[in-house]
């Protein structure tokens, strides 16, 4: 290959890599063709290498760059490759449109029953009011209500110190300056103190059907939360788990449920809690995403197969956290006792455990994470 | 061409200096040094942990024969534990000793009362230096950032003395364990490389390398043994410096192969979670004993 042969070649590449959504800027280009200039192009596992190293910079999309280098450079049989991005935006849109025909049908039942007019005590009501016997306009308000209450995050000391009058340290960089006016004699002095950073928050939230409608308002919830700044990890889990944390940073929290029930949902089969925390400890626990976050569980504890998988699992869980909340709609009901197995498993390592059944109870939460504070017992 | 004093024109040379220096990278590892010394940028090695990432900025070193300096990240990590520091109880004995009013600014803010920390020891080097910014993710966005501006400047900034520039670019390695997504900024600064568990053979030679006199028939059964283990579901697979752990333990103890008698003696060392140790037992041991010989008697 001559030199502007290589060009061409790693350009057009670069055009493939981008239509199955691998993001490739024309700075990386030059570097492969830099790269391609200083290996031997006779041997097929370093231009392999040179171009994967230059073009890619993500672990998750290396699997997408080796079908389209087997398509390209070595025209192989290859199954099609999916364009992503366009994949994507249509499932959001059949996500979209069927939620918004559910949300129709609702409507068309039941018109004019609803009270659309609340005054200062409908308000009350409606912080009261159950999520599952929300009439879609008024959860559409409570969605709003939801934004405020999400700016309490729990919070952490940073290691990083800023000037502060009031500060526990003392600035010794400003000290030594101020101090040359007087001879060496520390007159002034200036203060520091650690910053308050939001503290990791983990959210795995149970979307299976018995949990539906108070998935739908946490996930609210969540999305305000997200909004409020970094450090936010979401997940659903079913039968399996899944990652939701980029769907709710982009998009609209409707349409990542929707995607989320495609993928961790088998409808009929039941919860799999403890599965879907082993699978939570493996994958991300082992990337130390836990370590020292609060994590807070979202589900009715109603767990298929094992409970002493839910309680292994759980305390795994619970070393790696700074503090695990559980959040149970069934507590609402003052006569809730938590008999189901899974719950029972779970509670022994759990911090607090909290109803989140109306918006009064995730004031109730936000208050709770905002002061919530290390376990004392290990 | 980076500014060393060793220099490596092909792959080949730079896998072959590697070795010498007691490293056995695969081909992918060794194409992602080669190429960070000849484009002149940092690279950055993601993988489980265990998998060599520190190592291999080690042995680049040695290779290059050039100093190897050592940032580990943490939380907090900020400029004046990674860049530079003033010695302040220096400062505030020389005002006092000094008579009154003499000391000026410019004195007192000058090179003899600088503590250097790694990142500015690595810019104003005048020996080839090779930059290891090991577990990158640990450290906070905010130092992130700062990194980003020293990594395509080459240049630290002091406000009392001025802006000091590199004079020979150093070798740089990033390495991460994916505890967070880092910047896009820093990614697009950077090759990437993702080190993967090395093949069975490359690890049995990785053995035979790291445990001189181990038998060979040991070294191929541990490196089995500890694959079937990474196909486990466990809380931490072990990666190769476990691997070369137990190896060592099982040639002290003299053995010739594995049995599921010392193997429950030394699981600690392959293994660091009790539930990971409970997990294997019984059945489940005799099993990945019996596959393990097998596989190292083919």
């Amino acid at each position: 290959m001559q030199g502007a042969a290589i060009v061409r070649h790693v350009v057009t590449f670069g055009r493939v890599l981008r239509e199955v959504g691998i993001e490739v800027g024309p700075g990386r280009v030059e570097d492969a063709v830099r790269g391609l200039g200083a290996v031997d192009l006779t041997r097929q596992d370093d231009v392999y290498f040179t171009l994967r190293q230059t073009l890619v910079s993500r672990h998750d999309e290396l699997e997408l760059f080796d079908r389209a280098f087997v398509a390209w450079f070595l025209r192989g049989p290859v199954a099609p490759l999916v364009r992503q991005k366009q994949m994507r935006r249509f499932t959001d849109r059949v996500a979209r449109d069927t939620l918004e025909t559910g949300t129709d049908d609702a409507d068309d039942a039941d018109p004019s029953s609803t009270p659309h007019e609340l005054g200062a005590s409908g308000h009350e009501l409606l912080r009261e009011k159950d999520f599952a016997e929300m009439t879609p306009e008024e959860f559409e308000r409570v969605r709003k209500l939801m934004a405020a209450i999400a700016r309490t995050r729990p919070r952490r000391q940073s290691r990083r110190r800023t000037p502060d009058t009031r500060g526990d340290r003392l600035d010794l960089r400003r000290l030594c300056r101020k101090s040359l006016r007087s001879g060496g004699e520390p007159i002034e002095q200036p203060w520091k103190s650690r910053k308050v950073v939001p503290r990791k928050l983990v959210v795995l939230c149970d979307i299976s059907g018995s949990m539906d409608a108070y998935a739908r308002a946490l996930l609210f919830y969540l999305h305000a939360i997200v909004g409020s700044g970094g450090g936010v990890e979401a997940f659903a889990f079913g039968t399996r788990l899944t990652r939701l944390t980029p769907d709710l940073a982009t998009r609209d929290p409707e349409a990542a449920l929707a995607r989320a029930n495609e993928i961790a949902v088998d409808w009929g089969s039941g919860t799999r809690i403890g599965g879907s925390l082993a699978e939570f400890n493996t994958t991300y626990g082992r990337r130390a995403l836990s370590r020292g976050a609060v994590v807070v569980i979202v589900s009715d504890g109603w767990e298929r197969d094992d409970p002493d998988l839910v309680s292994r699992e759980m305390a795994k869980l619970a070393r790696a956290a700074y503090a695990v909340v559980w959040v149970n709609p069934l507590k609402g009901n003052p006569e809730y006792q938590p008999l189901a197995g899974g719950m029972r498993a779970a509670l022994p390592f759990v911090d607090r455990f909290l109803p989140g059944h109306n918006l009064r109870s995730l004031e109730e939460l936000g208050a709770v994470l905002a002061g919530i504070e290390r376990r004392h017992a290990a | 061409m980076y500014a060393g004093s060793v220099r490596f024109r092909t792959i080949d040379e730079l896998e072959s200096a590697l070795r010498e220096a007691d490293y056995l990278p695969d081909r992918g590892l060794a194409t992602a040094l080669f190429l960070a010394l000849a484009l002149e940028k940092p690279v950055l090695l993601e993988g489980e942990a265990g998998v060599g990432k520190t190592e291999a900025a080690k042995a680049l070193a040695t290779s290059l024969e050039a100093r190897l300096i050592r940032l580990q990240c943490y939380e907090g990590l900020d400029v004046s534990h990674a860049v530079y520091e003033w010695n302040y109880p220096r400062q505030l004995l020389h005002i006092r000793a000094a008579q009154e009013g003499t000391v000026s600014e410019e004195e007192l803010f000058g090179s003899e009362f600088l503590i250097r920390r790694p990142l500015l020891e690595a810019i104003d080097s005048d020996e080839p230096v090779v930059l290891l910014i090991d577990e990158i993710d640990r450290a906070d966005e905010e130092f992130e950032a700062f990194l980003l501006e020293v990594l395509s400047d080459f240049q630290i900034t002091i406000p009392e003395l001025g802006t000091i520039r590199a004079r020979r670019k150093p070798a740089v390695i990033l390495t991460s364990n994916r505890t967070r997504e880092l910047h896009d900024a820093l990614k697009r600064r950077a090759l990437f490389h993702w080190i993967g568990h090395p093949s069975i053979e490359r690890e049995v030679e990785i053995v035979m390398l790291r445990v001189p006199g181990i038998p060979e028939t040991l070294a191929k059964e541990a490196a089995a043994f500890v694959r079937g283990l990474r196909s486990l579901d466990l809380v931490k697979p072990p990666g190769v410096a476990e691997t070369i752990d137990w190896a060592q333990a099982l040639a002290a103890l003299g053995r010739e192969e594995i049995d599921a008698e010392v193997v429950e003696q030394t699981l600690g060392s392959v293994l660091k979670y009790r539930e990971d140790i409970e997990t294997v037992r019984d059945e489940t041991l005799v099993g990945l004993i019996e596959e393990a010989r097998a596989t190292a008697n083919r």
